[in-house]
C-alpha cells in the first residue's frame, strides 16, 4: 500500500485547531475591540503593535496566529468539498488548498521579515 | 440469483442525520476562522506600509460587514473550542507504566487552560492598547 | 382490542425489483418487543418472504443490525417502545452496504478488510505449546480491552460517511481492530499493520465524524482507536522521513 503524505496535512490542522482553541475566540474578540480600545490613542497603539513585530518572538508568535490556522482551516475546507461530492480533480484541490495555505504562508513571513 | 442492490452516497447525505449535520456545522467553522485570518493578514500587510496605512485598517475594522465577520467568527472558533477539546482525550491518551492520567482529567485540562489563554490574551490587549485611557 | 404500531419494512426481492420499497406491517404492541421480534412476528405470521438476519436475540452475534428511523441499530437491542409516539417507525437495510435481498446485507467488503489488518497476535519468534501462553498484566490488557469488545455487526460501517463514499476505506471497526493489536503488549506485527494505517484508505480517510462510537452498540469508541491509530501514523511517517534523510530505504 502506497503511504499517504497526509500527516503532515494532519500535523499542522492538528497545531491549528488547538492554537485556535486556545486563542481563537480571545483574539477574534479583540480585534472586534480594537478599533474603540485604540480610539483615545490610536498612534500608541500602532506603537504598540509595532514593538510586537519588532521582537523576533512577536514575529513568531504572529507567523504561528496566521500560518497554523490557514492551513488548519483549508485543510478542513478541503476534506469537507470531498464530503459535499464537490467533481473536480483531487489533485487541484490539493494544489488550491494547500498550495494557498503555502503561498500565504510565505508571504506572511515575507511581510514580516520587512518590519 | 444474485443482484446485490448498490446504494450510493447522495451528495446530501449530511442533511439527513442530526450527528452528520452537527459534524458539517464543525467543519464549517473552518470557513469564517479562514476569512478572519485573512483578515488578520491584512492587517500585517497594512502594517508594513507603515502607520497611515495601518491606522486606516483599523478604522476599517468599524466597518458592519467586518464586524459581522467578526461575530460569525466568534461563534466558529467558540464552537471549534468546545468541540475540538472534546475529542482531545480520545487522541491524546496518557497511558504508561510510569504515568497514566484519565481523560477526564486530559479534557479539563485542556478546558481550563483554554479559558485561561483566550481570558489572559483579552486582557493582555485591553491592557496593553486601552490602558492608556 | 390489542394495540398495533405499523412498522414500514423495507424489501427488495432480486428477482422482481429494480430498487427497494417499503411495505407496512401491523404488529401487535406490547412494552417488552424489540424490533428484531416484530420483524420475526411478521415473517412467521404474515410474510414468510421476509428475509432478516438474527441468532443471539441478545446483542452478541451482530447478526441483526439495520437502519431505524435511520439510525444503524442491532434489532434486538432496540424495542416498540422506544418510538411509541413518533409519527413512524422505518426498518431499512444497513447504509453503505450492498442490499442482497430485503434487510439482508452483503457485508463481504467489511470482512474482507477486517481480514486485511491481520488481527491475530503476530511474533517474530512463535513460542512452543508448551511454553505455556504469552503473559501480560492486567495494565497491559486495559490499554486495548475496549477496542476488543467488537462483535462485527457492521453498525459502525453504516455510519460512517467516509466508508459510504469509498468503500476501499478500511473502515471503523477494522482499524479500531489494527489499533486493538498494535497496543497489545503480546503482540509484534505493528509494523506490518502500519503499511495498511499509514496509506490513504487507512486511517487517513478517517475525518472524524465520530457518528460510529456514537452508533456502537458495545461502546467500542472506533473513532477514538482510528485517531490514535492517525498519531501512530504521524510518528511513523516522520520516523520514515527521518530515516530517508539519513540514506536508509524507506520502511
Amino acid at each position: 500500500m502506497r503511504r499517504s503524505h497526509e500527516p503532515i496535512a494532519w500535523s499542522l490542522f492538528g497545531a491549528g485547531g488547538m492554537l485556535l482553541a486556545f486563542i481563537g475566540p480571545g483574539l477574534v474578540l479583540a480585534t472586534a475591540l480594537l478599533p474603540w480600545l485604540a480610539a483615545h490613542d490610536p498612534v500608541a497603539t500602532h506603537a504598540a503593535v509595532g514593538a510586537l513585530l519588532a521582537h523576533p518572538l512577536g514575529k513568531l508568535l504572529v507567523l504561528a496566529c496566521v500560518v497554523l490556522p490557514l492551513f488548519h482551516t483549508l485543510h478542513r475546507i478541503y476534506h469537507s468539498l470531498h464530503d459535499l461530492h464537490l467533481r473536480a480533480p483531487r489533485r487541484l484541490m490539493q494544489l488550491l488548498c494547500y498550495g494557498g495555505a503555502t503561498l500565504l504562508s510565505g508571504v506572511t513571513a515575507w511581510w514580516l521579515l520587512l518590519i | 440469483m444474485r443482484k446485490p442492490y448498490v446504494q450510493r452516497q447522495r451528495a446530501d447525505w449530511w442533511l439527513r442525520n442530526p450527528a452528520y449535520r452537527r459534524y458539517m456545522l464543525r467543519e464549517a467553522t473552518a470557513l469564517p476562522l479562514l476569512f478572519y485570518t485573512l483578515l488578520l493578514m491584512s492587517g500585517l500587510y497594512q502594517f508594513t506600509r507603515g502607520e497611515a496605512a495601518f491606522l486606516g485598517w483599523l478604522e476599517l475594522l468599524r466597518n458592519p460587514w467586518l464586524l459581522a465577520l467578526h461575530g460569525v467568527a466568534l461563534a466558529a472558533a467558540l464552537f471549534h473550542a468546545v468541540t475540538w477539546i472534546a475529542l482531545v482525550p480520545k487522541i491524546l491518551v496518557i497511558d504508561t507504566d510510569r504515568l497514566r492520567v484519565s481523560p477526564t482529567v486530559v479534557k479539563r485540562l485542556h478546558q481550563v487552560g483554554a479559558v485561561v489563554c483566550n481570558v489572559g490574551l483579552l486582557l493582555l490587549v485591553l491592557l496593553l492598547v486601552g490602558g492608556g485611557r | 382490542m390489542t394495540e398495533t404500531v405499523t412498522v414500514r419494512v423495507q424489501r427488495y426481492r432480486p428477482e422482481e425489483d429494480q430498487e427497494p420499497w417499503a411495505q407496512s406491517f401491523e404488529v401487535p404492541y406490547s412494552e417488552d418487543l424489540s424490533i428484531l421480534d416484530a420483524l420475526n412476528q411478521i415473517k412467521d405470521q404474515q410474510d414468510p418472504t421476509l428475509s432478516h438476519r438474527w441468532s443471539c436475540r441478545m446483542a452478541i452475534c451482530g447478526s441483526c443490525g439495520v437502519m431505524i428511523n435511520g439510525e444503524p441499530r442491532l434489532a434486538c437491542k432496540t424495542f416498540l417502545r422506544d418510538y411509541r409516539g413518533k409519527d413512524a417507525l422505518e426498518v431499512r437495510a444497513l447504509d453503505n452496504f450492498p442490499i442482497e435481498r430485503d434487510l439482508v446485507s452483503d457485508i463481504s467488503g467489511f470482512i474482507d478488510h477486517l481480514e486485511t489488518v491481520q488481527p491475530w497476535l503476530i511474533r517474530s519468534d512463535e513460542q512452543p505449546v508448551s511454553a505455556g501462553a504469552y503473559r501480560q498484566t492486567p495494565e497491559q490488557m486495559q490499554r486495548y480491552a475496549a477496542f476488543s469488545q467488537c462483535i462485527n455487526c457492521g453498525l459502525c460501517y453504516a455510519a460512517c460517511p467516509q466508508f459510504g463514499r469509498d468503500p476501499a476505506f478500511l473502515g471503523p471497526a477494522a482499524l479500531t481492530l489494527a489499533q486493538r493489536y498494535n497496543l497489545d503488549s503480546r503482540d509484534e506485527g505493528a509494523s506490518q499493520r502500519m503499511n495498511w494505517l499509514n496509506a490513504e484508505a487507512g486511517v487517513w480517510s478517517c475525518t472524524f465524524v465520530g457518528y460510529c462510537s456514537q452508533v456502537c452498540p458495545k461502546d467500542v469508541d472506533p473513532a477514538a482507536a482510528i485517531n490514535q491509530g492517525k498519531v501512530a501514523s504521524d510518528i511513523n511517517y516522520a520516523v520514515n522521513l527521518f530515516n530517508i534523510l539519513r540514506g536508509k530505504d524507506d520502511a
